[in-house]
């Protein structure tokens, strides 16, 4: 009898043949873009924010902590941190009590509900520079729909964009309006995902509309809530893109966000360095935010009905 | 064996891919091919901004060019708008492969003129006997030109005048502008057009703070008699009482007239003109093709206490070179000569309704043809006469930017009288100017 046993294949195939290579050079290509194009940027700005940079001329100059002790003097940087907190403050919540109404409402079976569903996440399809055109007519002080409808209504017309203390709401609204459709789209699938003897049940033990609601529904709508306020808490910090289309950060500084300053001192005036060192305290605070969520979220919500 | 397959598959394809991004990429974001030692034509890069009609012109210029000359042919890239091209050079500079040629606004000038990868033109524009640099325009000259370095050749050339609605001057009864207004005559003609009842007014501003909204002041304040920095760059002046005079007028029409349509986010004023709802834009000559609705006049700016003192604003853009070796940048520059010429810069003009950018231009054949096709397009080529006063260049300028459209917004929105404003402004632009 020969002995048995398979003959070992070549150190090469079996390298070749392996599981890990396999794997990894499928994860390669990805690991080293996100190496190349995040991880590699996010040292190089710690750096950088030690430094005093101007992009063109390459010129360099280590300045240590310079650049944060300068933020800490930075007035317009304060109004941009007030401007930040006030605006995820309204944001968050508007988006999340707004949106479980919206999902409870489109979550039943009516007729046309395909349209009603449709008309609320037609907000996820349309581009941010649509939204914020739409928005700045409606809400034009002299020619907008808003105003025309206030005055038929014979109720004192507004500034909005042009007044400094009612931009920060104007911006608010559009971006509540265009988020909706995802806040309502992660909410509806959440309710889906309850299961209706649940609710029967409850029902049966005589709960009211509202009881049901409140103590069934509304607690197995936790990890979906979690989710979007992490989530949304994050985007409301980095909101930019709706206020250099519309405001640019005015009028007088009301509608200068945490990034838009950022972009404005990196890019408008070459302060690469002080961006750098601007976008790192935001990484601070997002992180604080982020832990402080995640150690409520974990007492708050239930993840098994 | 068949998952060894796969491992041998995506082994290779990696290392193609990594090859192929490596060698390809650099050239790629250069934007082609750079300029060979031996032999064969010079390749050069050339970074536009012109999309549509503009775009087609441009690259139908490039390729009279590059049919005409073997040795030097130029690959045109579009990078966008405008608006970001510095970001886009700077990013450029810094990775090592740049473009040899690119479209910069003049707001810039001194903030590239820092590059070290400029290819300075004065030996050039020296040693070309038939280049006539003086044939350009002062203010583009002026703006092209960074203590003594000329930092790039002229590519377009505007300046504000009055365009007006003269349907609501025949409504209100009131005579259409003249080249002998004052700025009292402009204001009492703004009042008198503004219908609250029907959101009408007599002059829109656009108050988003920007250079847009700074500019337009810029040009009152020289009127004025005024001056935005000291000689040297190191101090505001524009704090003066004739600062104060050209911005009073602004809070007056603003706060007490209410006869300006202020736009603080600068998207709707164009629309609201030529919906016909306001009396007079101050404003240049790309606006012109919008106003489909309207049959506007052209108007030269009104005038402070002096009335033979009717300046404007100029703001001159430049083609900006960079060095990319003695080889490419003579390349360069001989296609930018010919690019810059009145021959082909009527032709660009023709479609784009911009200026002539060389003086010698109002001679060449196309010139009538320009004029007719574009109503009120000539008074704005005789106002750039009027451009007699530059923005400072300094690299700081963005910064003093920034303070004055503050202080005119707030004056604009009633937060604050002129002689505040501007103080305060002048207090930021110093520390500004004064940082290292």
């Amino acid at each position: 009898m020969e002995a048995t046993g398979r003959r070992r294949a070549p150190l090469w195939r079996r390298i070749v043949g392996s599981d890990n290579v396999a794997g990894w050079s499928l994860a390669g290509p990805a690991i080293f873009m996100m190496a190349l194009f995040s991880i590699y940027p996010v040292v190089w700005s710690v750096i950088l924010s030690l430094e005093r940079k101007n992009l063109l001329t390459g010129e360099t100059q280590w300045v240590g902590w310079a650049n944060y002790k300068a933020l800490a003097n930075d007035a317009i940087f304060k109004t941009a941190l007030w401007n930040s907190a006030k605006y995820t403050a309204l944001f968050v919540p508007i988006s999340i009590v707004a949106g479980i109404f919206v999902a409870v409402a489109v979550n039943r079976k009516l007729r046309l509900m395909a349209f009603y569903r449709l008309a609320v996440f037609v907000t996820l399809a349309i581009s941010t520079i649509s939204t914020a055109i739409m928005f700045m007519w409606l809400a034009d002080p002299d020619y907008g729909l808003i105003n025309a409808f206030l005055h038929a209504l014979h109720l004192p017309e507004q500034g909005f964009l042009r007044d400094t203390n009612e931009a920060l709401y104007v911006i608010v609204a559009m971006t509540v309006w265009g988020w909706l459709g995802f806040v309502v789209i992660i909410y509806l699938a959440a309710l889906q995902g309850i299961p209706q003897e649940l609710i029967e049940a409850a029902q049966i033990d005589g709960a009211s509309r509202w009881g049901t609601f409140r103590n069934v529904t509304l607690p197995l709508l936790g990890p979906a809530t979690f989710f979007l306020v992490v989530w949304l808490t994050i985007n409301a910090l980095h909101l930019f893109d709706e206020i250099y289309l519309t405001t640019k950060g005015g009028p007088l500084y009301s509608t200068t966000v945490l990034v838009y300053y950022l972009f404005v001192q990196a890019f408008q005036n070459f302060a690469a360095g002080y961006g750098a060192a601007m976008a790192y305290v935001l990484f601070g605070i997002i992180l604080v935010i982020s832990i402080i969520e995640f150690m409520v979220g974990k007492r708050l919500v239930h993840y098994s009905a | 064996m068949k998952k060894m397959w796969l491992g041998l598959v995506t082994v290779s394809v990696l290392l193609a891919t990594a090859c192929g991004g490596g060698g390809g990429g650099g050239e790629s974001t250069s934007g082609g091919p750079s300029g060979s030692a031996g032999g064969g034509p010079v390749e050069i890069v050339f970074w536009h901004g012109n999309s549509g009609q503009a775009g087609l012109e441009c690259t139908k210029l490039v390729k009279q060019w590059n049919a005409a000359n073997p040795d030097i042919q130029v690959k045109p890239v579009f990078y966008g708008s405008s608006d970001r091209a510095l970001t886009k050079v700077e990013t450029a500079v810094a990775s090592g492969t740049y473009p040899d040629i690119a479209y910069l606004y003049g707001s810039w000038a001194a903030n590239i003129a820092t590059s070290p990868a400029l290819l300075p033109l004065n030996d050039y524009i020296q040693n070309d006997p038939t280049f006539n640099w003086d044939d350009f325009w002062p203010a583009e000259r002026y703006a092209a030109t960074v203590d003594g370095k000329i930092i790039g050749i002229p590519a377009l050339v505007d300046n504000l005048a009055i365009v007006y609605n003269p349907a609501l001057f025949d409504a209100a009864g009131i005579q259409y502008p003249t080249p002998e207004w004052t700025w009292d005559d402009f204001r009492a003609a703004a009042k008198a057009m503004t219908d609250p009842a029907n959101q009408q007014f007599g002059w829109a501003y656009p108050a988003d703070a920007s250079e847009d909204t700074v500019w337009h002041w810029e040009a009152m304040l020289w009127e004025a008699g005024g001056d935005i920095l000291n000689a040297d760059n190191t101090q505001a002046v524009f704090n003066s009482p004739q600062g104060v005079q050209a911005l009073t007028v602004l809070q007056d029409m603003a706060t007490v007239d209410h006869s300006i349509y202020i736009d603080t986010t600068n998207t709707k004023i164009g629309d609201v003109f030529n919906g016909g709802k306001i009396g007079m834009l101050v404003t240049g000559p790309w606006d012109l093709q919008g106003f489909k609705n309207v049959d506007y006049g052209v108007q030269i700016m009104p005038s402070f206490d002096d009335p033979s003192n009717h300046q404007t604003i100029s703001g001159p853009d430049n083609w900006v070179l960079f060095n990319n070796g003695p080889e490419r940048a003579q390349a360069a520059f001989e296609f930018i000569k010919w690019y810059t010429e009145p021959d082909q810069d009527i032709q660009n003009a023709l479609y784009t309704a911009t200026l002539p950018i060389r003086q010698s231009e109002l001679d060449v054949a196309g010139y009538q043809t320009f004029l007719d096709k574009y109503p009120g397009i000539q008074t704005f080529v005789e106002n750039e006469q009027n451009a007699l006063k530059a923005r400072p260049v300094t690299p700081k300028y963005p910064m003093v930017s920034e303070a004055l459209g503050q202080a005119i917004v707030s004056v604009l929105l009633g937060k604050a009288d002129a002689q505040t404003a501007l103080d305060q402004a002048a207090q930021a632009a110093n520390a500004a100017l004064a940082a290292p």
